[in-house]
């Protein structure tokens, strides 16, 4: 079904969260919109100035009823038809040195035609008769909330030396080093609250009889219906459509067309109407849904937004999140800092998505959008997949112990699972990746978790080849590549289901070579340790050398580990001998002609040399009575 | 009658522009084909006015996958010397765009003429056998004109097919639906009115395979079906109805 439908559907089973203000941006009533308010003015039901607050920007954030026009303005003089800035709400906003159009008699005019068609709004009939006294800013001024000179001309700058009284910190004045004015005291956005005994909701931007009543005002304004491309209906159209759907700061729209040169659709058709319409209520539902499950679930990267949820309004996990964040990110218990071992992540995971099970319903649509723009003011759909509950779940849950190996993400984050797509683009194109392509890596990703799709090879490759190289790279940066790359290269060949723990019986050429590269290096280093000596390994150096060329490679690791095998010989002797058997052992295990061979080495060695090495790791290593006087790594 | 053909046709994008996404110039493609584009796509194969294409069914054979890709429209507006401000030499000849398309695509597709009721100068031309052989063939050779999918940029491939024939991706998955979709355009040639209009209808895939409803079931009002008026638009179809044309003969003596 298409995603505006998707949407909508979405808006309707969650009106209970419409406003809610337990969320950062609420699922806005339709035809209504969010501002940050700087002053909130207090009267009476007769319209009597009572007092004025000057607001802190945490709770500054209002909603308030728009017109299509007025949601949409740049500049310009469409008021909102109840709370706006002194320029539109305050007749004496000229008076005070406002430099802008005063809007005054727009405002009153909307407020009016509102207050005529639902008489019953007397909180609308209290702000109608206050601001028709025609002193709002006199009133701020007395009441201390904005500062004026010889009460004519606001100030427009706090010069004095005293501490700058609120507004000043929300609206600084002055001028930019562009030149351009900043927003100054007469830029102020003001709130009402109208206060009578017994009222418990005196705040007009939270009373839901208003938003009703503006819905039902502003439906009733549109006479004309037409066929919606949405629903297939004959309804009321909208003439445009909301914008600030990724952020506050977001002009860019879905659906939009304001212009007629662009040959975008003209040619059979010719205006935009034509082409296609959208109910009214229909659009603003869903783009309202959309913006709340961004601010609430979605992941923003720049100009990308991608956002995962269930159209029911269950939770669903973050198709983004690597597994330590999967299962740990939303928890107020600090995760455990380090030797999480696979078992217990299997298990925390499982239970993790039997919670979600829990409240998803297996045939619950859940939908995935990915949402980019190329230029400020259009927005493109670049992802969109819809999927059911139960497939969705059992996606993610196949990703997350699918592409799962042991990662390094810094010492405290070591853990068995899957990275996020973002870790991966990083180590696949390094750190200083080009925004673009990181994007688009991440787009490509999405399909490999949403859709079990493989992972593309070049991706692999490329992981691969970088966790092959730690010349120039730091140790902990070469970790997590080697991490992501095993993990990558694990769920690229799911067929061969590689274990995560060493396996001594595969005879696979790559995998023996990787475990021979970190015998080696397990033997120099424990060599270098005992000789007091600090210094990188000749198989760290070579490396790279050793997945092109391992043959010859391995003859110069070899004949270079004589002296440190001397070294060791007397005073490690039951770890030399320990490691020699199973250097042995290894080689025993090759094919013949395989071990002769130059031929480069795919990823798989990398999974042999990660299982190796953690299995020398000194914990339980091969040589117990060394255990106690060595510490190293 | 016969007057069936049966037609694979695969390419690397399609782009079956959701109207939603158009108007704006961020175009992204819907999942599955509208009529029209098919229509289309049998006209290039072959097509003589007078007969009017009807497509049966289609059958979806590889996953759906979605993929986007960064434009450079045209900007008509900025073409040299700029229209907003002659003094300006030259705007930018493009803008930016995401464009969403599908995939490595592959459809099967049935389909079958109708003689077109409108145009009766053509009625000799009426020989369903003629019409069927060289439609037949023109898929063998893989059609007259180019073959796109949904837009001119997303090249296709014709090739003939039995319908049903082959392992789809979508076998035994079920039934999805699509809400309300594009379906075609009743151009004036083919309905015989001065007008045009667009038809929508909710699509259901089930297991891979969408039925299309006949544009004729379109004219009676119906929940899952729309026909909306657009505008008024004057038939052109092409006049000349061959050897008969008035003093065709005499030229050639």
């Amino acid at each position: 079904m298409s995603w505006i439908e998707k949407l909508y559907q979405t808006y309707e089973n969650n009106t209970d969260a419409i406003g809610s203000r337990s969320d950062s941006v609420p699922l806005l009533p339709i035809c209504h919109t969010t501002q940050n308010a700087h002053i909130s003015i207090s009267i009476d039901a007769d319209g009597n100035f009572l007092r004025a607050t000057v607001l802190p920007k945490l709770g500054a954030r209002t909603i308030i009823p728009a017109t299509e026009d007025s949601a949409g303005r740049t500049s310009g003089t469409t008021p909102h038809p109840l709370c706006d800035k002194l320029q539109y709400v305050a007749a004496d906003y000229g008076e005070y040195g406002g430099e802008k159009d005063p809007c005054f008699d727009n405002y009153i005019e909307l407020l009016k035609k509102w207050i005529a068609m639902d008489n019953l709004q007397w909180k609308l009939k209290a702000v109608a008769t206050y601001v028709e006294k025609r002193k709002v800013i006199a009133d701020l001024v007395k009441a201390s909330a904005l500062y004026a000179e010889d009460d004519s001309r606001l100030i427009d700058e706090w010069t004095s030396e005293n501490a700058a009284p609120e507004i000043f910190r929300l609206l600084p004045g002055g001028y930019d080093n562009k030149g351009k004015k900043k927003p100054w005291q007469a830029d102020a956005f003001v709130r009402w609250s109208v206060e009578t005994p017994g009222d418990p909701q005196p705040e007009v931007w939270l009373d839901q009889g208003l938003w009703r009543s503006w819905e039902n005002y502003y439906g009733s304004l549109k006479s004309t219906k037409s066929l919606c491309f949405v629903t297939g209906a004959e309804i009321p159209l909208a003439d445009q459509h909301p914008a600030k759907i990724r952020n506050d700061g977001d002009k860019a729209k879905l659906i939009s067309s304001n212009d007629l040169s662009g040959y975008t659709f003209r040619g059979r058709f010719t205006s935009a109407d034509e082409a296609c319409g959208v109910g009214f209520q229909v659009t603003q539902k869903a783009h309202s849904a959309l913006r709340w499950l961004i601010a609430r679930q979605g992941r923003r990267d720049g100009e990308q937004a991608v956002v995962a949820w269930a159209v029911s309004g269950a939770d669903v996990p973050d198709p983004q999140a690597d597994t330590f964040s999967f299962l740990f990110g939303g928890e107020q218990t600090a995760p455990p800092k380090v030797g999480y071992t696979a078992q217990e992540i299997g298990a925390a995971l499982s239970k993790r998505i039997a919670g979600y099970t829990a409240k998803l319903k297996s045939t619950d649509d859940v939908v995935v959008i990915g949402l980019d723009s190329a230029t400020p003011g259009r927005m493109a759909i670049s992802y969109y997949r819809e999927l059911t509950g139960s497939e969705f779940l059992e996606r993610i849950e196949s990703w997350h112990t699918g592409c799962c190996w042991q990662q390094y993400f810094g010492k405290d984050r070591i853990f068995f699972g899957a990275p996020a797509p973002r870790d991966i683009a990083e180590v696949a194109y390094g750190r200083r990746i080009d925004e673009k392509l990181r994007k688009a890596t991440i787009e490509r990703l999405l399909p490999c978790i949403v859709d079990g799709a493989l992972i593309p090879r070049d991706l692999v490759e490329s992981c691969i080849r970088r966790a092959s190289n730690r010349n120039g790279i730091e140790y902990w940066e070469w970790e997590k590549a080697l991490g992501i790359a095993c993990a990558l290269f694990r769920y690229h060949h799911k067929e061969r289901s590689y274990p995560m723990a060493l396996d001594r019986e595969l005879r696979s050429r790559d995998y023996l070579y990787g475990r021979l590269l970190a015998l080696a290096e397990r033997l120099e280093e424990r060599a270098l340790y005992v000789g007091g000596e600090k210094r990188s390994t000749s198989a760290e150096k070579l490396m790279q050398r050793f997945a092109d060329r391992p043959y010859s490679t391995w003859r110069v690791l070899e004949t270079g580990l004589t002296p440190y095998k001397v070294r060791l010989n007397g005073k490690r002797h039951g770890f030399l001998n320990a490691v020699q058997q199973e250097i042995d052992a290894v080689c025993d295990l090759f094919e013949r002609d395989d071990f002769s061979s130059d031929k480069r080495l795919s990823g798989e060695f990398l999974l042999g040399y990660h299982c190796q090495r953690a299995a020398l790791r000194p914990v339980a290593g091969p040589d117990a009575t060394d255990k106690s006087e060595d510490s190293d790594n | 009658m016969r007057s069936r053909i049966d037609f694979k046709v695969t390419g690397r994008f399609a782009l079956f522009t959701d109207p939603l996404t158009k108007i704006g110039g961020e175009k992204c493609s819907y999942h599955i084909p509208t009529y029209e584009a098919l229509k289309g796509i049998a006209k290039s194969i072959y097509w003589k006015p007078t007969f009017v294409w009807v497509i049966d069914k289609v059958r979806v054979m590889r996953r759906i996958r979605t993929q986007s890709k960064s434009m450079k429209p045209l900007v008509f507006h900025g073409i040299y010397p700029s229209e907003k401000d002659p003094a300006k030499k030259q705007e930018p000849f493009n803008t930016l765009a995401i464009y969403t398309y599908l995939a490595d695509v592959e459809y099967q597709v049935q389909a079958h003429f109708e003689w077109n009721p409108y145009r009766n100068d053509l009625a000799d031309d009426r020989d369903p056998d003629k019409h069927w052989h060289v439609a037949k063939r023109m898929v063998e050779k893989g059609g007259r004109q180019d073959v796109f999918l949904g837009t001119r940029e997303c090249q296709g491939y014709v090739e003939p097919c039995a319908f049903g024939e082959g392992k789809g991706e979508y076998d035994g998955c079920g039934e999805l639906a699509y809400g309300l979709m594009f379906h075609g355009f009743d151009y004036p040639d083919e309905t015989g009115t001065r007008e045009l209009h667009s038809r929508f209808w909710r699509p259901v895939m089930k297991d891979g395979v969408v039925l299309f409803p006949e544009p004729k079931e379109f004219l009676q009002q119906s929940s899952d079906k729309a026909r909306e008026f657009v505008r008024e638009m004057i038939p052109n179809p092409p006049s000349s109805n061959g050897l008969r044309e008035e003093g065709l003969l005499d030229e050639l003596d």
